[in-house]
């Protein structure tokens, strides 16, 4: 597979594309095929093999747009649009073999008409790239000493399309693709330029400046500027290398790091990355669950399945089959506490159960502090943040009663708490030495079939001050520290695994 | 090699003729299908044409379409072959009674055995196979367009059942062994989306997203499909159902459903878009009462603008 495609599937992976080896190899069937000719079939054809999602079909639009961006290209096109209608024909060939479409795209609208000169460029590119990329010059001074001559004379030519074809080539050659910082821009910059004979240029305009006549002295002058303005091209170039390749390694690594840490250290500018990444989570969940299960149940023979399995037995009764039933994903009842001592975390906590009602289809969301109120319509008319916002402002803030929330909560749901349900608690316990009315818990412990607290604090804190955990956590199945999106997932993954 | 392009543009007419309208982008997937031997997993929302593209691609390659409707439970023995149990059996009793024949002769139980493995066994052959659906197309001589339709609606094990065939274009059959494909067929899923699509279907397939189509290619297939509309009437009520789409609906109306209302307003004769007459008829594109009682209010606005649009 050419040098270009498996960039380009880097460039994808780095927008969270996620493309196997068996797509890349197919992705490289596919450009044989088509070519490099023809863009839009080409990205429609790749968008097929790569893109396989709503959301990798956007990233991949952009990607390949900005991947195969030749701004400098269709600023020339404009003055050479008639001949390149003549060339494209004889530069088919040289695209067909799909070595290249950095060339490709510059070759058809090459105005000279000297096609052969584009296709030699990228020829020189591995004889001599082994030794450019080491950046030791003096080496490879005879090899290039054509190309020196090439960099003055085609900045003064004007051929923007040649100077493209050939900065391509350079940064192949020195590995502009393998950029990883924005420190290194300076670095890759010069390279480039040497790469296409900077040295060469620059005795060019000493030779001019001393030759000391006039017109010598212009040109070096004419020169200097040109290749000034040249170095802000390459700079372009390596800047947007340096965006393909790392747009989100950035995002990555605080992806990572946020899963991680405790959500009272979250600040609160990653709030929206926060936000993504709980429902990226969710999201996962929901694929890995959204099969139903299946679970027989002995005893009750399915009678019409049976003979109809046994019919090649001689319908002898051989192979029994029983009856079966449909295991459906769990009812969840979440109470979360939104008060003051878990304010940090009550953003978050109803963040999640934001997205636990969009993974789960049957899910009871309560927030309360001192109150208990229901949540489950507020978040399916409203929009995530709008949601978050009005349950806190209406349930929130107070300072907490534990044993007055679950009265309400008695009254509320009880009876709506069956032998499916699964009962999360999401809170501290700290309940302002109140009554925590563990008594009501164990009720609901008796009804449901599961209650799993979750608690933001580490375990050496339970118990603590107006900690009550020590009543409430015996009325639990499970009761576990919860601080991180990365404690949260596994929790729920649990939950969702385990159903019956 | 014939170029690309030129390739896909007659697909795009051959499908025309076939009265299936689609973009370049539908038909460079039948193209790269069709050149890389590799199925086509559709998606998009219910009603923009999924099984249409699979009966079109049928009609246009000129070959035998054999679907599958995937629903929950469904197994090898429906989707794959079935031994004829019958025949089986007939199969026994006439070889008791050839055993003897057979047997004449033999001595001792060794022999007697010898003989019977010399002979022709039969009982698990393709003779005995009924074929269903997926080994038909497999068997289909000059190949086939096999449509495996909501494949979302099946269990995983059916999905992990169908991997064998689409990398390879082979089945295996326990008793026989592998079967392969006498010419590799064209093969489209569709999914609702009901469930996400194993990773390892998606890797195998080439995935084709198809939206619902903007005004220009929706009054295209109009006129393909409704040629007896008039222009005018064409362009308003195609503004509608586009502005409908913009709304927030349970369930927005799909291109099938812009055709069924289409085909309603020739009924009855109409020559414009009213309010009126909209109100009367939206239940041919909004299935759910909820729906209709929301766009209720706005049907006056949307109207005027359809028809203004058109103009």
């Amino acid at each position: 597979m050419s040098q270009v495609l498996s960039n380009f599937v880097r460039a994808l992976r780095a927008q969270d594309v996620r493309v196997s080896i068996s797509e890349s190899v197919d992705a490289g069937r596919v450009a044989e095929l088509v070519g490099f000719s023809d863009r839009q079939v080409l990205k429609d054809s790749l968008s097929q093999v790569l893109a396989k999602t709503d959301e990798e079909k956007f990233a991949f639009n952009d990607c390949f747009d900005q991947f195969f961006a030749f701004e400098q290209f269709e600023r020339s096109k404009a003055a050479n649009d008639q001949e390149s209608a003549e060339n494209s024909q004889s530069t088919e060939d040289e695209n067909a073999d799909g070595q290249d479409s950095e060339e490709g795209e510059s070759a058809p609208s090459d105005g000279n008409g000297q096609p052969g000169e584009a296709g030699s460029a990228s020829d020189d590119g591995p004889s001599s790239g082994g030794t450019g990329s080491n950046g030791d010059p003096s080496g490879e001074q005879g090899a290039e000493a054509a190309a020196d001559r090439d960099l003055a004379a085609l900045l003064e030519s004007g051929d923007a399309v040649e100077l493209q074809g050939q900065l391509a080539a350079a940064g192949r050659e020195v590995g502009a693709d393998r950029i990883r910082l924005f420190t290194q821009r300076g670095l890759f910059t010069r390279r480039i330029m040497e790469a296409m004979g900077l040295d060469g240029l620059n005795a060019t305009i000493d030779g001019e400046q001393r030759s000391s006549t006039p017109e010598g002295e212009a040109r070096a002058e004419r020169l200097r500027g040109m290749r000034d303005d040249f170095r802000l091209d390459v700079r372009d170039y390596v800047e947007r290398q340096l965006e393909l390749y790392t747009a989100n390694a950035g995002r990555q690594l605080r992806e990572e790091v946020l899963s991680k840490i405790k959500i009272s250290n979250v600040d609160r500018r990653d709030f929206k990355l926060m936000q993504s990444l709980v429902r990226k989570m969710a999201k996962r969940l929901i694929s890995l669950n959204s099969r139903r299960k299946k679970k027989s149940r002995r005893g009750q023979l399915d009678v019409r399945r049976t003979i109809r399995q046994n019919i090649e037995f001689d319908g002898l009764m051989f192979d029994i089959a029983w009856k079966r039933t449909k295991v459906d994903r769990p009812k969840v009842v979440a109470i979360c506490d939104v008060s003051g001592s878990v304010a940090q975390y009550a953003t978050f906590l109803l963040m999640f159960l934001y997205s636990l009602t969009e993974v789960l289809p049957k899910v009871r969301a309560f927030a309360f502090s001192n109150q208990m109120g229901e949540v489950t319509d507020l978040f399916a008319e409203e929009k995530i943040e709008n949601a978050i916002k009005k349950a806190l402002s209406l349930h929130g803030g107070g300072s907490t009663d534990y044993g007055r929330s679950f009265e309400d909560f008695e009254s509320m749901a009880l009876d709506d708490i069956d032998h499916r349900t699964t009962v999360l608690v999401l809170g501290d316990a700290r309940s302002n030495f109140g009554d925590p009315r563990a008594d009501i818990l164990d009720k609901i412990h008796d009804r449901a079939r599961r209650v799993i607290w979750l608690n933001p604090e580490g375990k050496s804190l339970w118990n603590t001050g107006d900690s009550e955990m020590r009543k409430l956590s015996p009325h639990c199945d499970k009761a576990v520290t919860c601080s991180s999106l990365n404690d949260l997932e596994r929790v729920v993954s649990e939950i969702l695994r385990t159903a019956v | 090699m014939t170029e690309p392009r030129a390739e896909i543009a007659k697909i795009q007419e051959g499908f025309a003729q076939s009265g299936y309208i689609c973009n370049e982008h539908i038909a460079t997937a039948i193209f790269l299908a069709q050149n890389l031997e590799k199925p086509i997993l559709v998606e998009g929302p219910p009603g923009v044409g999924k099984t249409e593209l699979a009966k079109a691609t049928a009609e246009f390659l000129d070959l035998p379409l054999i679907r599958l409707q995937c629903y929950e439970g469904l197994d090898e023995a429906k989707a794959l072959y079935e031994w004829k149990y019958g025949k089986q059996l007939l199969y026994t009793q006439v070889l008791k009674e050839k055993l003897g024949d057979l047997m004449e002769g033999a001595n001792g139980l060794k022999e007697s055995m010898d003989r019977l493995h010399d002979f022709d066994d039969t009982f698990f052959s393709e003779e005995f196979l009924e074929p269903r659906a997926l080994l038909k197309s497999l068997w289909a001589e000059h190949g086939s367009v096999l449509l495996i339709d909501e494949i979302d609606k099946s269990d995983d094990e059916f999905e992990a059942f169908l991997l064998e065939l689409l990398s390879e274009y082979q089945i295996t059959v326990p008793e026989l062994g592998t079967i392969k494909a006498k010419s590799s067929p064209i093969v489209f899923l569709t999914s609702n989306n009901t469930r996400e699509i194993g990773d390892a279907l998606k890797r195998r397939c080439l995935h084709l997203y198809i939206p619902f189509p903007d005004a220009d290619l929706e009054t295209k297939i109009i006129t393909a499909r409704v040629p007896e509309v008039e222009e005018g009437l064409r362009k308003q009520l195609v503004g509608f159902v586009q502005s409908l789409r913009e709304l927030e609906l349970k369930k927005v109306p799909a291109v099938s459903e812009t055709i069924d209302w289409a085909r309603t307003l020739i009924l009855l004769h109409a020559r414009e878009l009213d309010t009126e007459l909209v109100r009367n008829t939206l239940n041919v594109l909004l299935k759910f009462q909820d729906d209709i009682d929301n766009v209720d209010s706005e049907l006056n606005a949307l109207t005027t603008a359809a028809v203004a649009a058109a103009e």
